[in-house]
């Protein structure tokens, strides 16, 4: 049995469905992000399992033990908010030792683990300074070692590291991920940020409408999106429309041009039925191995560089596609105009559904 | 370089010299009023005489009493009130600012006749003749319990405006819900979180509901309270000089107050980093 389970849970907020038959296994010490463009109902699952809201219908069970209804502090969920929420009023070390005085533990015990905390987050000079004294970064590590001293069952964070400028979040991100893996503390991540959550989690649950689109490994998720939705929020993606050619060979025919395809939805279509691919751009390259599944013919419309990556826009038949290919001081790049055979492998070639639709079928409007 | 010359904002000057001028003349003239008891001397006469007289001290240490009661018991109705209201039921707060708005419509007079005229007869279970309430205007407890209820509706736009101005400048719902992560519950978060985050709301509102308890007239003389206010009411009917000086040991009273939340608060308007 999962160590964290929510099962078939639904929030509505009057007519509004929120969260829709959600369900997920977590399993312990795992690191789950949610990620999903705003208003997927991503926060609305994490202030379910940390009791601020309660679902519709469902149930939510921690080791074992049913916390639906529970109240947030009977749950012993640890919680860290993207506003960082210290108490204004109290130190550092007031703030980490204030769910422990809580719990009433005898006062050198709490000295010992505020003190454990802060050595875990380097903030040894700064214990008896204010919140307003710190920058964000250093809240938001107080605001971690606050939420893990009262040694929770579950460590929640919704959207920590938003409120953050880019440096501080990349380090800040790899310093969480140490410290749960250290600890081996289980840890929903919430992030509308694609490469956080596939640089920091053991499974992401890409959430789309108030449901769970696909979980998967970061690498399962990138690389073999399940629908449309999936593909296009993580990671860049070219989409066409097609038709289905042979589908016993995977052979899609868009714009006169034909694409083999190695994906398995194939299997279940039939000659004339129009679907939608989807090939991520560094999956194109120039066509310097002449052995590649499919190698068509295109022209240079736009260079852009991007620095470690060079984006090339070309037109395959009447469709743009962009190419990334990586940044090398040594890098011929064609001229805009130029006609260069480009090539993809057949496992690059993806067939989705819209969101919603993992068949791929293409709605008929 | 080309920086324009600052303006100087001599229409906002002219405005805060009015104001101030409205304010301190007047209480330049009761200082001067105050000390010329004699004639034509400058002393302290009058104060001296105020002070001797006894009913001045057992009337001011009773509208102080009654004072620190009103901020008490408006502190434990309107702290948990205005919080429920921001953190649950932000739908009420227009209808809360209104019924908070009421004392200012409603005169004095009105709200302690209505007191009066419940309060003065036993109030019964209907139907029966079961008193559950004797009238509280008989003994003199009963009395400073509706005097001091009478005050909290008195103080209360000045009360509830503080500490909901307070509350506005602190995130309430996410400290909330972070000591609520911690294990705390009601009484913690309130006692422990939001009411040493709204300090010096709490200590402003504090301060206005004791300048007006101190100085109130209306309730104190209808329920017969020997308060300050009707005592400093009554001499002012029999004395020249006496009055002035009292208010102006008063109005100082109520600058030291501002001057200790001054110093409490650090000079900050909240918690520092509260906002």
């Amino acid at each position: 049995m999962a160590y964290l389970s929510i099962s078939k849970v639904k929030k509505q907020f009057g007519d509004a469905v929120v969260v829709d038959n959600f369900n997920l296994d977590i399993e312990k010490g795992e690191f789950i992000s949610f990620l999903g463009p705003s208003g997927c109902g991503k926060t609305t699952t994490l202030r379910m399992v940390a009791g601020f809201e309660l679902p519709t219908s469902g149930t939510i069970t921690l080791d074992g033990t049913d916390i639906t209804n529970k109240a947030p502090n009977q749950r012993n969920v640890g919680m860290i908010f993207q506003a960082y929420a210290l108490f204004p009023n109290m130190t550092v070390s007031q703030n980490i030792g204030f769910g422990l005085r809580i719990r009433k533990e005898p006062e050198a015990a709490v000295k010992e683990r505020v003190q454990e905390m802060i050595n875990l987050i380097n903030l040894e000079k700064h214990a008896n300074k204010y919140p307003y004294q710190l920058s964000g970064g250093q809240q938001q590590r107080v605001s971690l070692a606050r939420a893990l001293a009262i040694r929770p069952d579950v460590l929640l964070l919704d959207e920590p590291l938003s409120a953050l400028d880019a440096k501080i979040r990349v380090s800040l991100r790899a310093e969480i991920r140490a410290i749960q893996k250290r600890l081996g503390i289980t840890a929903i991540f919430v992030t509308h940020d694609q490469e956080e959550a596939l640089s920091i989690s053991d499974r992401i649950v890409v959430m789309y409408e108030g449901r769970a689109e696909q979980v998967g490994t970061p690498f399962e998720i990138y690389n073999f999106p399940k629908t449309q939705f999936v593909a296009n929020f993580v990671g860049s993606l070219n989409n066409a429309d097609a038709e289905v050619v042979d589908p016993a060979n995977g052979v899609l025919a868009m714009d006169g041009v034909q694409f083999k395809t190695a994906d398995e939805e194939m299997k279940d279509r039939r000659k004339g039925d129009k679907v939608k691919i989807s090939i991520r751009p560094e999956r194109f390259s120039f066509a310097a191995e002449p052995l590649k599944d499919n190698v068509v013919d295109s022209t240079i419309e736009n260079i852009t560089f991007l620095g470690s990556v060079v984006r090339i826009q070309v037109k395959i038949g009447n469709t743009k596609f962009n190419m990334d290919t990586f940044n090398n001081p040594f890098l011929e790049l064609p001229a805009i105009g130029a006609k260069e055979k480009v090539m993809c492998s057949k496992e690059a070639v993806l067939v989705l559904g819209s969101a919603g639709e993992p068949t791929g079928l293409l709605k008929d409007h | 370089m080309n920086q324009e010359k600052r303006k100087f904002p001599i229409w906002s000057w002219i405005w805060f010299i009015l104001g101030a001028i409205y304010f301190l003349v007047p209480l330049y003239a009761t200082l001067r009023h105050s000390l010329r008891m004699e004639r034509d001397v400058i002393g302290f006469k009058a104060y001296v005489r105020a002070f001797e007289d006894p009913n001045f001290l057992q009337t001011f240490f009773l509208s102080n009493m009654l004072a620190v009661a009103t901020i008490i018991a408006s502190i434990i109705l309107i702290v948990p009130t205005a919080y429920w209201i921001r953190l649950r039921l932000p739908q009420a707060r227009r209808i809360t600012e209104f019924i908070t708005l009421m004392p200012f419509v409603i005169p004095a007079i009105i709200l302690v006749f209505g007191l009066i005229r419940v309060y003065s007869a036993p109030i019964g279970i209907p139907f029966t003749d079961i008193a559950f309430l004797q009238p509280l205007t008989t003994t003199h407890f009963g009395t400073y319990i509706l005097i001091t209820a009478g005050y909290m509706v008195l103080a209360m736009p000045y009360m509830y405006r503080s500490v909901d101005t307070g509350m506005r400048t602190v995130d309430i719902r996410t400290l909330t819900e972070a000591a609520q992560s911690l294990g705390a519950g009601w009484f913690t978060i309130v006692t422990q979180v939001i009411l040493p985050n709204i300090r010096s709301a709490l200590l402003s509102g504090a301060l206005l509901t004791f300048a007006i308890v101190v100085g109130e007239v209306t309730l104190a003389s209808f329920l017969g309270v020997d308060a300050f206010g009707p005592y400093l009411f009554l001499i002012g009917q029999h004395k020249a000089y006496e009055p002035a000086a009292l208010s102006f040991v008063t109005f100082l009273l109520t600058w030291f107050a501002m001057g200790v939340i001054q110093l409490v608060t650090g000079g900050q308007g909240q918690t520092a980093g509260a906002h």
